[in-house]
């Protein structure tokens, strides 16, 4: 910490309206760490000449030599604006003097840490969204903007490493213009398909200075607005006109001394005007230094007003490069200017904001607390991650304060994320140890953290697993549990070469699991301790992490396995019949297939359990054409009760029935949870309860004859309706020149992989190619594809969905599919037949 | 589709449902009948009554399993007429000495109400018996109350098939020969066993052992001894180097016992109707061992366990009850206890709150599977190890059906857990004296669950049971200086029943879990129905209802 102090930083928190909360988010490689860097030399945090090759929010020795970050790392900026002046320029919010706090989150950009850029994005009101010039808007740019705009996070962007079009493609000025505005352009696509109405219009344009140019490598940024700043004089204009002037079909036409929207004057082109006044002094900068032209270099910077010091003159070629950029046009001035001027204040933000992040109704004191952002407030605060600390096994809590004020030795509920109101279940009483700062791998003890700011708790580790609300109010609800865009699909299981290291692996799992947002880490049927990420490159950082540091003992790991989903594709035949084992209670009942749309809006999480049923039902009879009957009669959801299954009760008139619904209940999460094929769980399947017949004594409908009879009876449902296996699917997205495709395709081809979208990158030979593909068969595809392509293709996988796995039915032993249930089945030690549907059905 | 049942139901199980047992036991399947020579033969008859008539018992009580009830008139005759004869020898031996000799009564047992392998004292009990004659394959646990006089029932095996078996299953050339093999059978087949060796050992198999039944379960292979000659003794440890080669499928409880003892095991099938292809096949336990090792950790986060007691005949039962409660409690988890006769699904589901369950039966019947029971079922043993704590279990793969054995490993859990929990007990009041201010004190943290890898919370609730107690008597005295106080004190809130001031798990599940709160709490989640005017309904008994005027449906 050099150029402020912890007291600094304190007092700026008491002033909401200063703070600006942002996390860092793009594309793997696109430069976010290293623009990082430059804001954080600014700070005086790490040396300016180091910036851009420090990367001082990768903490972690493998994210130094990998070159990728994994773990997102927040630190607090002090940045403030030169002038009084430009405190006009925030338009929609107070401020409060010429002081802010920016507290920002570098955030991980390969797809597998997804989990990581959501747990970051949740405590941040604004997003630096950082393109590659070149690459342009790339798969996990959609996905990371697509998860901000679902949190009511507004973008700014900045389009990176332009130093790369100059010096490696040598683009002209027009191009390079034409390069930025196509990038601009489906930024805003992708902005404009998410719009939501209580954000507003959040496009980015570059005449409203939301869009900023630079280099994080050597240390360089501009926006609009700066450029406009320095003409506005000369032009004698105002400064928003001028901003206006600077970007799209405006040109200056140097005959006639005016500004036009022609490109022509007498027939010949015009320049355009960004082109003219804010890329035509950049360009020759590059061009006088990197041609060696010793003497106009002089010149040139006395024109642009840049003042070197005395041994950096001594430079040349890239070296000197950097340093006249970063004097002329310094990103960390850039980038803070944008982000103060245009990104909301905790208190603008959670005007918006508390309606999404908030469980509970929108009038109690909790919801009131954290939408006027007040410190003084009963306490909300949603708790992200878990850091590590330097006390092996335990963590930071990381989190942001929404509403109150939390400070060391204050006692609050701890509340889990399954915790219902006035239930005991994942509610606990605890006191705050200590409050700390987190300034990237370091803490700074602080007292107390008003509203609105994000800060690291010690002492409440053992109460969350991951994430959950702290609050000190007993009628408050849950800010909502974060939806991750990934799931963990893929698993390896691990066993310990030794039986006595048993307990430090269990103990190490347990940390694992809580050092990741995304990672799962469970014991089989079949007895293995499984760890699930998602995908190879998560998996493996993570079992190294547990093999290394969290368990620290020598391991087996099998080969990554992929789990799998029963489903039904049809209805069933028959009604299937099943007696309680007293003969007096029958079930009827159904099962047919849930419509895929449905299944995802349930993973999604907008459709639940915890929803009125009311409303839930007209979702369901509106947007996907349920019976309203039907849909308000949705028993429950399954499995853990929040799964993408359905029982439906389509009785009329049944006596008893409301009295053996928890014993159906209770069977329909057993049997979903071990579906009958091969015990895996169910997915997309409903249940209709047709008809029940009852013994009218309660002493016979108890839960014994009716817990295993319901089972029972949807086991044959399902095994009547033509059951199916479900395969999860990644999305691929490969980066390649156009020399390099044959082989993409071979490589797809090969792995049941399937192609639907092929588009040129405009301007580049670079082609983006779209596939679903398997994720059984991706392992090792990376590796593959590189060999095949001589290296030159970039793959991303992300989970998306579910499809069927295709070779026949999985209750024919023969089939290819009946082959894989059977060695599942064997693998878990049962039967290795399918038991057919006789096994559960009896006949009237 | 309602329909009505036609005719009153049957209270009672039906016939189908007699004979399951969710045991697995072989009942072996008799082809021919026996003939009266193979009767005498195979049901010992004369040794039963030379020991009876040694023993001097009066009344005998026979216990068959059930595939083999239909023998049991045949072998009750024969029993009797030998018995007779035997009696009006000595009757005429002693006719002078005594006049009243009463006729010794024998008693088939039916319906044993536990495995069969166990020997039912209770029912014997009803009939006053003096000893109890158990026949087919048993457990040969130490009973509690009865002498027994067991009759294994011996089986037929085809000599020449199994030697041919042996050699090849250790491969016919000279290197095999030198294996380290203990040959071993379950109990019907135990006479085959001595046979068998001789001629291995004619055959050059030097290293062949042949065993001896005992009564101990406990001992390094349960029930048997290796006769190891003169020369050499090995215990448990040398036991890894030798191979079992085990003739008839053994008991799972068996299997797994064995699996971390010994190097192999090997069995010979004999349940096969086709007598000349049958080949030994290398048992693979270690799928069965995880599945149990999976099965175990769902206990280790459930806050209710239920004891099920499958035997009342085995010796110390009643000792490993209450040391199981004992080692339940001292991990903070409420024990019920449970006795439903024959185990199954059905019964056992109707304990909702249950969340696993822990058996105590022989150390055969102890471990009870089958994918059907809603909460997971563990023996006294695995229970230990699910009860320890996550930084202590400890997975080598050994496995015992006993209780016996546990009964000490959870001593001295008990003890060593107590120390801790002292400490927490001060830790807590401190806590208490601090908490004051604010109305509620510090919860406990959740428990990692293993299976899921979620956060369970209370799963330990009788822990915070027991400081509250502890704590009651000082506030008691602190309250007597002041009886008179006048302040109006807020009673405790008694929703549910509570148990030393925590609510009882059993009590609190009811009423979190169960949304049936009687008649008409379904009719505010409705909400839209209108109320309708009351109308006549059903009446009269289960057997057939009357609806309205007389109508019967």
């Amino acid at each position: 910490m050099v150029n402020f102090t912890i007291e600094e930083v304190r007092a700026l928190m008491d002033k909401p309206t200063n703070v600006r909360n942002m996390s860092v988010i793009a594309h793997v490689d696109h430069g976010k760490s290293t623009l990082t860097d430059s804001l954080l030399s600014k700070a005086g945090i790490i040396s300016a000449a180091k910036a851009g090759d420090a990367r001082a929010t990768d903490t972690r020795a493998d994210e130094q030599e990998r070159g990728i970050t994994i773990k997102s790392t927040a630190i607090s900026l002090y940045g403030n604006l030169t002038d009084d002046e430009d405190l006009k320029d925030i338009v929609g919010q107070k401020t409060d003097g010429r002081d802010f706090l920016i507290n920002l989150i570098d955030s991980p950009g390969h797809v597998d840490f997804s989990s990581e850029v959501t747990a970051a994005l949740r405590v941040t009101d604004g997003a630096l969204v950082v393109v590659d010039t070149i690459e342009g808007v790339c798969v996990q740019t959609e996905t990371v903007l697509r998860q901000a705009l679902g949190e009511r996070i507004k973008p700014v962007v900045i389009i990176n490493k332009v130093d790369r079009a100059l010096l490696e493609l040598q683009v002209s000025k027009e191009d390079l213009y034409q390069s930025f505005s196509r990038t601009i352009e489906s930024v805003n696509v992708v902005i404009s398909t998410y719009f939501d109405k209580s954000l507003g219009d959040v496009q980015v344009y570059p005449y409203k200075g939301t869009i900023a140019f630079g280099s994080g490598l050597h240390g360089w940024a501009f926006t609009v607005r700066q450029f406009a700043q320095r003409y506005a004089k000369k032009f004698g204009v105002d400064r928003n006109k001028m901003m206006e002037r600077l970007w799209g079909d405006n040109y200056f036409n140097p005959h006639t001394k005016k500004w036009t929207t022609k490109g022509t004057h007498e027939g010949k082109q015009l320049e355009r005007a960004f082109n003219q006044f804010i890329l035509d002094p950049i360009f020759k900068i590059f061009n006088a230094i990197m041609n060696f032209k010793k003497d106009e270099i002089p010149g040139l910077l006395e024109k642009l007003n840049i003042k070197l010091q005395p041994d950096d003159k001594e430079k040349e070629g890239k070296q000197l490069l950097k340093v006249v950029m970063r004097t002329f046009l310094p990103a960390a001035d850039a980038l803070l200017e944008m982000m103060i001027l245009h990104l909301p204040s905790p208190v603008t933000a959670q005007k918006y904001r508390a309606e999404t992040l908030y469980e509970g109704p929108p009038d109690d004191e909790a919801c009131i607390g954290i939408r006027d952002c007040d410190p003084k407030a009963p306490l909300m605060l949603y708790v992200s991650k878990m850091v590590p600390t330097s006390d092996k096994g335990r963590f930071y809590a990381f989190g942001r304060v929404f509403a109150g004020t939390v400070r060391s030795g204050l006692k609050v509920r701890i509340q889990g994320p399954n915790y219902t109101p006035g239930k005991k279940d994942d509610l606990f009483i605890k006191a705050i140890q200590r409050t700390v700062l987190m300034m990237g791998g370091k803490v700074d003890p602080i007292d107390d953290v008003p509203a609105g700011n994000i800060l690291g708790l010690v002492g409440i580790d053992q109460f969350l697993l991951k994430s959950g609300t702290l609050t000190t109010s007993d009628t408050a609800h849950n800010l909502k549990v974060m939806k991750f865009s990934v799931s963990p699909v893929v698993r390896r299981s691990v066993e310990v070469k030794n039986a006595q290291d048993l307990p430090k692996l269990v103990e190490g799992l347990k940390r694992l699991s809580k050092s990741d947002p995304c990672v799962l880490t469970l014991i089989s049927e079949s007895g293995e301790h499984i760890v699930a990420g998602a995908g190879e490159l998560h998996l493996e950082i993570c079992l190294k992490d547990l093999e290394e540091d969290h368990a620290g003992v020598p391991l087996r790991i099998s080969d990554p396995t992929v789990n799998y989903r029963e489903t039904v594709t049809a209805k069933s035949s028959m009604t299937a019949l099943s007696k309680s084992p007293n003969k007096h209670n029958r079930l009827y009942m159904v099962a047919e297939p849930l419509d895929e749309e449905v299944s995802k809006e349930i993973e999604g999480g907008r459709i639940g359990p915890r929803d009125d049923f009311k409303a839930r039902a007209r979702i369901l009879a509106d947007d996907f054409g349920w019976d309203v009957t039907d849909a308000r009669k949705i028993w429950c959801f399954g499995p853990d009760t929040n799964g993408a299954n359905l029982l439906v009760d389509q009785t009329k008139a049944v006596q008893y029935l409301n009295e053996i619904k928890d014993s159906v209940v209770s069977g329909f999460q057993w049997a979903s949870r071990e579906g009958p094929v091969a015990e895996e769980p169910m997915r997309s399947c409903r249940f209709n309860i047709m008809d029940v017949t009852l013994h009218a004594d309660a002493i016979h409908r108890g839960g014994g004859q009716l817990i295993p009879t319901a089972r029972r009876v949807l086991y044959a449902a399902a095994l009547l309706a033509e059951p199916g296996l479900l395969e999860p699917v990644f999305l691929v997205e490969i980066q390649v020149p156009e020399s390099a495709m044959g082989g993409v395709y071979g490589v797809l081809t090969r792995r049941r992989g399937h192609v639907f979208n092929e588009e040129q990158r405009p301007g580049t030979p670079l082609f983006t190619i779209k596939a679903y593909l398997p994720v059984m068969e991706s392992f090792g595809f990376n590796a593959d594809l590189r060999s095949h392509t001589s290296g030159q293709a970039f793959p991303q996988s992300v989970f998306d969905h579910w499809q069927i796995l295709p070779g026949g039915s999985p209750i024919d032993g023969t089939s290819k599919v009946g082959q894989i249930v059977q060695a599942i089945r064997k693998k878990k030690g049962i039967k290795v037949e399918v038991p057919g549907y006789e096994n559960y059905y009896d006949k009237l | 589709m309602t329909t009505q049942p036609v005719a009153p139901p049957v209270l009672s199980t039906p016939d189908t449902h007699i004979f399951e047992d969710p045991t697995p036991v072989v009942i072996p399947t008799r082809e021919a009948k026996l003939s009266d020579t193979e009767t005498r033969e195979v049901y010992e008859i004369e040794r039963t009554v030379r020991e009876i008539v040694e023993g001097g018992w009066q009344r005998i009580a026979l216990q068959f399993p059930d595939g083999m009830l239909v023998d049991a008139p045949r072998v009750f005759s024969e029993l009797e007429r030998e018995l007779s004869t035997r009696e009006e020898q000595k009757s005429l031996a002693t006719e002078n000495e005594n006049g009243n000799t009463t006729r010794t009564r024998l008693y088939i047992l039916a319906d044993t109400s536990y495995g069969s392998c166990c020997v039912d004292e209770i029912a014997a009990e009803h009939v006053d018996a003096q000893v109890v004659v158990h026949y087919g394959r048993a457990c040969l646990s130490p009973t509690a109350r009865l002498p027994v006089i067991y009759v294994f029932t011996s089986r037929p095996l085809r000599g020449d098939d199994v030697v041919g078996a042996f050699e090849s299953s250790f491969g016919q050339e000279d290197e095999g020969k030198g294996d380290k093999v203990v040959i071993m059978a379950d109990l019907t087949y135990h006479s085959h066993v001595n046979p068998l060796v001789e001629r291995l050992r004619e055959n050059g198999w030097k290293n062949v052992r042949s065993t001896e039944v005992i009564h101990d379960p406990t001992s390094s292979i349960p029930n048997r001894k290796i006769i190891w000659g003169d020369t050499e003794f090995v215990d448990e440890k040398g036991l890894r180097e030798w191979k079992i080669w085990h003739i008839s499928d053994p008991p799972s409880a068996l299997l797994l016992t064995l699996s971390s003892r010994i190097k192999e095991l090997i069995i010979y099938p004999t349940n096969s109707a086709t007598t000349t292809s049958t080949q030994a096949v290398k048992a693979n336990t270690a799928t069965a061992l995880r599945r149990r090792y999976a099965l175990l950790t769902r206990l280790t986060t459930t806050p209710v366990i239920g004891i099920l007691i499958n035997t009342i005949s085995v010796a110390n039962y009643m000792s490993s009850i209450s040391s199981l409660q004992k080692l339940i409690s001292a991990a903070g988890k409420k024990s019920y206890t449970f006795v439903v006769g024959k185990v199954n699904a059905a019964k056992m589901a109707n304990f909702g709150e249950v969340g696993g369950w822990v058996v105590i039966g022989c150390w055969e019947s102890s471990l009870v599977e089958g994918g059907d029971f809603y909460a997971p079922v563990v023996t006294p043993f695995e229970l230990g190890l699910a009860l320890q704590a996550d930084g202590e279990r400890v997975w080598s793969g050994e496995w015992r059906g006993d209780f016996d054995g546990v009964l000490s490993a959870s001593e001295k859990v008990v003890k060593s857990e107590v120390k801790p929990e002292e400490k927490e007990d001060k830790k807590s009041k401190r806590i208490e004296v601090e908490g004051n201010l604010d109305d509620e004190e510090e919860s406990a943290p959740p428990e990692f669950d293993l299976r899921t890898g979620r956060y369970v919370s209370h799963s330990r609730p009788m822990r915070t049971a027991a400081p509250l107690s502890a704590s009651q008597p000082s506030t008691v005295n602190q309250a007597e200086p002041t009886p008179t106080s006048q302040s109006l004190t807020r009673r405790a809130k008694l929703d549910v029943a509570t148990v030393n001031g925590a609510v009882s798990p059993g009590a609190e599940f009811l009423r979190s879990q169960r949304t049936w709160t009687g008649l008409g709490s379904d009719f505010v989640e409705e909400g839209a129905a209108e109320a309708g005017t009351i109308e006549e309904g059903r009446s009269g008994v289960a057997r057939g209802y009357t609806v309205g005027e007389g109508e019967r449906t």
